[in-house]
């Protein structure tokens, strides 16, 4: 798994990688969590994602919803792989897939 | 940005090893079914069973990180699935498959090197390819869903499925995606997550599973088919398994269909439901040494207690004689509870010797059956544990030298297919096990010549049937013409003995030309602990079994007067021989005028055992003596009294056995005046026991 992170003028891109999973959530979360304490607009990126667990789905989920009540900007940016698609509705995340709006 | 990784390796480890004990109980169950299939080959049922079994294996497997195992397993579960749609019949070739691929299932449960991608598995994969003519399947995690058509193929129910998992679920190595992929390949399924317990992002933990799901699916798979998909995190969720009403679903509905029935079957309020998985968490599953731990607890309360009724009892003391009577009483109880958990049914081991008898049967051509009874006879978990190798070695015998050739039993006017039996029942203190076969029996007279080949006897040697036959189980002693792959070396026989001998048990033998052999051994219910009789002799104290003993009575001087000095005793009418212990440890002091018989039933009748003095009843916590005296054969173990003192735990068996030798060799019996002989009666013919 890879996460990285640049700031830009408007706020931050998260770029994941790999495989994301129960081994680096608190990684996730911890990046999510620095992101949305910069105030900024988040940018997610998971076109190079292999796989993504529960966890992760958890970690977006909960981001997103504090983005939200924050008035803070949280969007995936570039395609969804249709491997992640695919495990998101599998696992009864169709919403969650819906909500990451994808620019 | 790379952050460090969190190691799951020990609850991964935990979970996998839960996965394995329930795999190899699963196997077993599996085996029993194969072998019963080779025998009802038309019988839906049994082969509805194994392809369960083969379902669970492969499904769980998958889950837990066993991916070759799944699919290995995986191509089996298709041959079965051939079976029951009818494509493909249950013959030799496919049970015979079907069990060595159980053996390699075994093998990669314990992760043997090479056992996934050994020769044989590739072997028993083509030959099932072969059988079944499908191709090589690989179990996909996340596949397209079939469609209801594609699955069911017939009239489907719809079930509604709450899941919560546990919040470890995730952690412990579990990945719910791979139980839904499973329960896919029952039918169509229909997904929601629910994710009203996710707490805010700062407050979440990141490895914790806070996501429940409700599910929908048609299929037309039971509710138990269903509960197995989750048979190995059932124990740390909340399930639920409810069909939806009025659920049954045409061919060729479509899978959004289904999801309309999750959008309807699902709680208004969108909270959890309550989860009918608690109520049926009937058993636990609890590690063996755990309970040994738990045993051993327990004994020691036992010895405590028993000084706490010492120390009442010297005290005058009414409040601590009633607490100390209430202690013992509670004590009785929890140790009686804690041995009844100990005991388990005997089915188990015997099950496992159809697929022993099933191999043989083909290895050595000849046509055998297994039976048995009494497989519901209970016994302590320890002795359990030691008896396969004894049975194995007694079944491997009956079937390479008792069982005769088909052809020779048509001869003899005898049924085809030979019998081997196995049975077992409860005798007092002790559990009688039986192998029997309705071969041709022991040929007493070869044993006998073979013993004086090897100067095991004198060649002038009268021995009796039963001693021939207590040869049979000296170390190397064989009367095989050549050696087998199955037996011949003399050393399976000995195995029995000793493993019998270890377990303070003995061995019957019975045979007659022509009919057949049987070989029962005797074991006692336990070995922690026993209530005992505790009996004093000179100085020192014994402690005699009380299941075996039969009654107390006086012996006086007039009594040994009238039984001009031989050691038997009138009880009321009957002739009961009896050892002065005494005598027979060679104590060192006076002779009480009035001494106690305990009469107690052993192998040969009752037999009476002289003390001084018959102290009381007690619960006796066996302790081993050691390696050092370990060929002390009469004494089975020690325990500790309330005072401190050490008791030793007789055997009467042994006793008995010991008094009976020394009379047939003409041995003095230790203790007696010099120039006599024991003056032991021997009231009636023996059985062997081994020694």
């Amino acid at each position: 798994m890879g996460i990285s992170i640049k700031e830009s003028d408007v706020g931050n891109l998260l770029a994941l990688e790999g495989t994301i999973d129960i081994g680096c959530a608190a990684e996730l979360k911890a990046v999510l969590l620095r992101a949305l304490g910069s105030g900024g607009e988040i940018r997610v990126m998971l076109g190079e994602v292999a796989y993504m667990d529960v966890t992760a789905a958890q970690l977006l989920w909960a981001a997103e919803l504090q983005a939200r009540r924050s008035g803070v900007v949280f969007q995936i940016s570039g395609p969804l792989p249709e491997l992640v698609s695919t495990l998101l509705t599998e696992t009864g995340f169709p919403s969650l897939a819906a909500s990451l709006s994808v620019e | 940005m790379r952050g460090a990784r969190v190691t799951i390796a020990g609850n991964a480890d935990e979970f996998k090893q839960s996965f394995r004990e329930e795999a190899r109980e699963i196997l077993v169950d599996l085996e029993s079914a194969l072998l019963e299939l080779n025998e009802n080959r038309g019988d839906q049922e049994l082969v509805g069973r194994v392809f369960r079994a083969l379902h669970t294996i492969k499904g769980s497997g998958s889950m837990f990180g066993f991916e070759d195992l799944a699919t290995f397993t995986h191509n089996l579960e298709n041959a079965f699935d051939e079976v029951r749609n009818g494509r493909l019949q249950v013959g030799s070739e496919l049970i015979d498959l079907t069990l060595s691929a159980l053996d390699q299932i075994r093998a990669m449960l314990e992760e043997r090197e090479g056992a996934a991608e050994g020769e044989a598995c590739a072997e028993i994969l083509a030959k099932v390819r072969k059988l079944t003519g499908v191709a090589e399947h690989r179990p996909a995690a996340s596949k397209v869903p079939k469609t209801l058509a594609a699955s069911v193929g017939g009239r489907a129910r719809q079930w509604i499925i709450h899941f919560a998992p546990g919040p470890d679920l995730l952690l412990n190595g579990a990945n719910p995606l791979l139980l839904f992929a499973e329960l896919r390949e029952l039918g169509g399924l229909s997904v929601k997550a629910s994710m009203e317990m996710i707490p805010p992002l700062a407050e979440l933990d990141p490895e914790r599973c806070y996501v429940s799901w409700e599910m929908v699916l048609a299929t037309t798979a039971g509710r138990e088919a269903i509960r197995d998909v989750f048979i190995f995190v059932e124990d740390s969720c909340q399930l639920a398994i409810e069909p939806a009403s009025g659920s049954e679903v045409e061919d060729g509905q479509s899978r959004d269909a289904v999801a309309r029935g999750l959008e309807e079957s699902r709680a208004p309020s969108g909270g959890r439901r309550t989860y009918d998985k608690p109520d049926n968490a009937s058993s636990i599953r609890v590690p063996a040494a755990k309970l040994d731990q738990f045993v051993d607890l327990v004994g020691e309360l036992v010895t405590t207690q028993a000084r706490l009724a010492e120390l009442s009892a010297r005290r005058d003391d009414p409040e601590i004689a009633e607490v100390s009577e209430e202690i013992e009483r509670l004590t009785s109880a929890l140790r009686e509870n804690s041995m009844n958990i100990r005991m388990l049914p005997i089915r188990g081991t015997f099950e496992k010797f159809r697929r022993l008898v099933h191999d043989l049967a083909r290895d050595l051509g000849k046509d055998v059956e297994l039976t048995m009874d009494g497989a519901d006879t209970e016994l302590d978990k320890t002795v359990i544990d030691q008896l396969g190798d004894p049975l194995m070695h007694l079944i491997r015998n009956s079937m390479d030298h008792g069982v005769e050739s088909r052809e020779l039993r048509l001869e003899r006017g005898k049924r085809a297919t030979a019998t081997i039996h196995l049975s077992a029942r409860h005798s007092g203190a002790s559990v009688l096990i039986a192998v029997s076969d309705d071969g041709g029996g022991i040929d007493a007279d070869a044993v006998r010549n073979r013993a004086i080949e090897r100067g095991l006897v004198p060649c002038d040697a009268q021995l009796t049937e039963t001693e021939t036959f207590a040869l049979l189980f000296q170390p190397g002693f064989s009367t095989a013409k050549q050696v087998t792959d199955v037996s011949g070396r003399g050393v399976g026989m000995d195995v029995v003995r000793q493993r019998v001998e270890s377990l303070r048990g003995t061995i019957d033998v019975a045979s007659k030309p022509g009919s057949g052999t049987s070989v029962t051994l005797r074991l006692p219910l336990t070995l922690a602990i026993i209530d005992g009789l505790l009996v004093s002799v000179a100085d020192a104290c014994f402690v005699l079994p009380l299941a075996s003993t039969l009654e107390c009575i006086e012996l006086t001087s007039a009594d040994i007067e009238r039984a001009n000095g031989k050691h038997v005793a009138n009880v009321r009418g009957a002739i009961v021989p009896y050892i002065r212990l005494r005598e027979h440890f060679n104590t060192n002091s006076m002779r009480p005028d009035l001494e106690q018989i305990m009469v107690v039933e052993t192998g040969e009748g009752p037999f009476g055992f002289v003390v001084d003095q018959v102290l009381g009843d007690c619960q006796t916590v066996i302790k081993s003596l050691g390696r050092v005296y370990r060929h002390v054969q009469a004494v089975s173990g020690a325990t500790i009294l309330g005072d401190g003192r050490v008791a030793l735990i007789l055997d009467p068996e042994r006793l008995v056995q010991d008094a009976l030798r020394s009379q047939t060799l003409g041995a003095r019996t230790p203790g007696a005046p010099p120039g006599s002989r024991s003056g032991l009666a021997r009231v009636r013919d023996t059985k062997f026991r081994a020694e």
